[in-house]
């Protein structure tokens, strides 16, 4: 009987070890904490840049998506002959230079879908702090481009309202909010991004609801009601995309902006 | 989640938010006590279940062997309840004593179900002694009705307990999306707290889960008796009774990845990025593990089948195929371990040629994966299927037909699984996920209507001979105890998976971890705690089994016939 014993002791053993070697000999990838940033008045560029290098490769968990071409554009190698992101993210958007452009993406990364992915990517305010978003804006800059972020840009995505939330207001320095505070709904429309996913007319995708004819089903109460609390009312069909829309353009949009917005949609019967 | 609560995170740290445990810190402190509750509970909930289906076996069948297989581990339960007992008071102090913040929290939105779990538990354990005690006396007629309906009601009490623990866990998970750090959690109501996003798929995740489990850990001890018995007799209850662990094991195995693929679907859609991770992210080597896991114990699962075989008169016919199914369910376990998408460094990238291997990438993906576990359950089923009907000759007249109608389900069933699985490369992944619906739908519905054919063509069935039981090689009995371990293991390794991927966080987004600890480790240390936490719990249920043997000797009885023993599920 002792040797059955010891043979089920040393089955069972070895299978644990076995498992536990195996374990250990794949790459061992631990999920860092984002490190907080206490970056002075006096901080350089090549300070924000390693920061966001930091976080980048690391805690921020950028490298899951956007390290492998699939999921997500990788940042860091050429994209159509555009070159890595520090290079084109300035002719993303017309209008938009590249630092709005990269601070809004992360921020509001659904503003600006780049065809052909999906909108996964979360909102980083809720997980980064605004040093740290600002530093992987450095950081993303230098892959190619220019790097023109600098210690003013910091305090005043902090100071800004909706900042922590993923305000855009905030991520958008020297500029008025979307469309740089333009009331023209057109404008409006393609500076938040809504056509990276609703279609209105020719233009737009197709995975929420379509605009083009949005007067004739929703009263101009509910349609600032879907563009403020986007979760509240969902489209039959649409289910599985709740928490897909940003809900922050209470705080991204003017009060014009939005009645303009509002009134241009609810005229669309 | 603001800078300024961060800071003030970080400074009610320093006030004692947090404390540390002595040599091993405190995370290993919590992880060793909440994984081996955790195994306990799963045992003393997975075992109950399988106890009332053995005892309703017993009456409906009129099987005392069944009746005697039930009371045997209920027996065992009670020393087990004690111990999962004493390791949740573990949990509770240490937790309490360690992460006194994140308790009050917890405890300012889940105290009334905390207090409600508490009392069911101590109804539980009551229910459990008048279910133990009570068998003798409420044996026969009416009364053995009574005693059945204790053992359903015990498993009402356990799951309903389980169900409740699960919403902590998963609120830590996925809390609703209106709860911000901002949010007092006295001003969140109870109700919506544990109607989260994961509630649900854990529950049915872990019921399953539990099933396995027990059937499981039935086996391990009857593998264990059968290769300490003294007498034949004694050999070929055990061999039985561990053949009928290995069934229930294996056929809740089989239905396990679907309410796996549910609760992952939540997750994604509670936030996709929270999916990445889990999948894509740093934990994606994980997977791979798991594969090569449940590779494991689809192969000793259907070795021990196949082994089995050689002591059914009239098996022979059916040997020829088995190594068919074992090429199905090689390549099938390969395909599901090759990885997709993972980190890899920039040297990794260029040795690869891309960021996915040229020729295996294409084998990564969900489809290729879908189609090889669906196979690998389709030859799991058939393996089953050719064991049900090896000592009989089917006699009813349309037999040659039905045998044909089976076959017909099966190749149909894979064609749907294959079709799918190719078309699924032609299409968004949004489509592409849709498809495993049709791939699962074919696979349960193959199995549902097979089986149904299978026990109306056993009706009047000639035998071609009586199973031999006890007649089985040693090594069929470590394939038990193979899957006794590797279960335990990996019920381990999802449990750090499903922790894990709150990263950082004692509640996602909500509230942070600022300990030493906070950083979620890599799998490597990952394993040596599982391996630990697996080892102690092997330690104490062989304890346990021990102490169950002391006060009193085994239960098997010598049957009639011990030799016409039936099929499960004849």
């Amino acid at each position: 009987m002792w040797a059955t014993n010891l043979r089920i002791i040393g089955i069972v053993l070895g299978v644990l070890a076995l498992y536990t070697l195996i374990a250990n000999k794949i790459p061992q990838v631990q999920s860092e904490v984002p490190k907080a940033l206490n970056l002075g008045s006096n901080v350089t560029p090549e300070q924000l840049v390693s920061a966001g290098d930091q976080l980048f490769h690391g805690a921020g968990g950028c490298t899951a998506c956007h390290g492998l071409g699939t999921r997500a554009p990788n940042l860091l190698t050429d994209e159509k002959g555009l070159g890595p992101i520090g290079a084109r993210c300035g002719k993303r958007e017309p209008g938009k230079d590249c630092k709005a452009y990269l601070y809004e993406s992360l921020v509001n990364p659904r503003a600006y879908v780049v065809p052909g992915y999906e909108p996964i990517m979360p909102e980083m305010g809720r997980t980064l702090s605004p040093q740290q978003l600002w530093a992987l804006v450095a950081f993303l800059e230098s892959q190619g481009g220019t790097v023109d972020v600098s210690a003013s840009d910091i305090p005043a995505a902090s100071a800004a309202p909706g900042a922590n939330s993923g305000g855009g207001a905030a991520g958008a320095p020297k500029s008025a909010g979307i469309a740089n505070g333009s009331t023209d709904p057109m404008e409006i429309i393609r500076g938040a991004g809504c056509i990276g996913c609703h279609k209105i007319g020719t233009e737009g995708g197709a995975i929420a609801p379509n605009l083009t004819h949005v007067g004739s089903r929703l009263s101009q109460a509910l349609i600032r009601e879907c563009i403020l609390k986007p979760d509240t009312r969902v489209s039959k069909g649409y289910e599985k995309f709740v928490g897909v829309m940003p809900k922050t353009f209470g705080n991204m949009l003017t009060g014009a902006q939005l009645e303009a917005l509002v009134q241009f949609l609810a005229s669309h019967k | 989640m603001t800078d300024g609560l961060l800071v003030l995170q970080a400074a009610a740290d320093t006030a004692n938010a947090y404390r540390d445990f002595p040599v091993i810190g405190s995370r290993a402190a919590i992880w060793i006590a909440a994984e081996i509750h955790l195994m306990f509970a799963a045992f003393v909930l997975g075992v109950p279940i399988f106890a009332v289906v053995a005892e309703a076996i017993g009456i409906f069948g009129k099987d005392q062997r069944y009746d005697r297989l039930a009371k045997e581990f209920t027996r065992l339960l009670l020393i087990a309840y004690s111990a999962t007992a004493i390791w949740g008071a573990v949990l509770v102090f240490l937790l309490s004593t360690l992460y006194s913040k994140f308790w009050a929290y917890l405890t300012a939105i889940f105290a009334v179900s905390m207090w409600v779990y508490v009392s069911l538990f101590f109804v539980e354990s009551f229910t459990l002694y008048l279910y133990y005690y009570g068998w003798d006396r409420w044996k026969y007629g009416r009364s053995k009705l009574v005693h059945l309906g204790l053992g359903i009601l015990l498993n009402i009490w356990g799951t309903t307990v389980m169900f409740i623990a699960d919403s902590w866990l998963t609120y830590m998970m996925t809390p609703p999306r209106d709860i911000t750090p901002e949010t007092s959690p006295t001003s969140i109501k109870l109700w919506h707290a544990i109607l989260n996003h994961t509630w649900m798929p854990i529950n049915i995740h872990r019921l399953i889960g539990n099933v396995v489990f027990g059937g499981a850990i039935v086996g391990a001890y009857a593998s264990y008796r059968f290769l300490a018995a003294r007498t034949d007799e004694e050999r070929a209850h055990y061999d039985w009774m561990g053949y009928v662990g290995n069934f229930i094991a294996i056929s809740a195995l089989i239905v396990l990845p679907f309410a796996g693929y549910w609760l992952g679907r939540e997750i994604y859609q509670y936030d996709q990025s929270m999916g990445i991770t889990m999948m894509g992210g740093f934990m994606s080597w994980l997977w791979v593990i798991q594969a090569f896991l449940i590779a494991v114990l689809f192969l000793a699962g259907n070795y021990y089948l196949w082994v089995g075989m050689g002591r059914i008169p009239g098996a022979e016919r059916y040997r020829p195929y088995t190594k068919w199914l074992l090429v199905v369910l090689v390549l099938g376990a390969l395909v599901w371990g090759t990885p997709h998408t993972m980190i890899a460094d920039s040297r990794e990238l260029a040795a690869m040629g891309g960021s996915h291997h040229p020729l295996l990438g294409a084998l990564g993906v969900m489809s290729a994966k879908n189609t090889a576990v669906n196979l690998m359950i389709l030859s799991t089923f058939l393996s089953f299927l050719l064991y049900r009907r090896a000592n009989i000759r089917q006699v009813v007249p349309w037999a040659k037909t039905g045998t044909r109608i089976q076959a017909g389900m099966f190749v149909i069933a894979a064609a749907i699984v294959l079709f799918f699985g190719i078309r699924g490369y032609f299409v968004e992944a949004i489509v592409r996920i849709g498809y495993s619906v049709y791939q699962v739908g074919s696979v349960l519905a193959c199995i549902i209507f097979v089986t149904l054919i299978d026990v109306l063509m056993a009706r009047g069935a000639q035998s071609l001979g009586a199973i031999q039981w006890g007649k089985m090689p040693p090594r069929s009995q470590y394939a038990l105890f193979i899957l006794a371990v590797t279960f335990t293991w990996l019920m381990g390794l999802m449990g750090f998976a499903r922790s894990g991927i709150r990263q950082h966080w004692h509640v996602w987004q909500i509230m942070q971890d600022t300990t030493k600890y906070a950083a979620t480790p890599a799998l490597g240390y990952a394993a040596i705690m599982i391996s630990t936490c697996v080892l102690i719990f092997l330690s104490l249920v062989a304890f346990i089994f021990w102490l169950g043997g002391l006060a009193e000797k085994s239960t098997f009885v010598p049957a009639v016939s011990p030799v016409e023993a039936p099929h499960v599920g004849d």
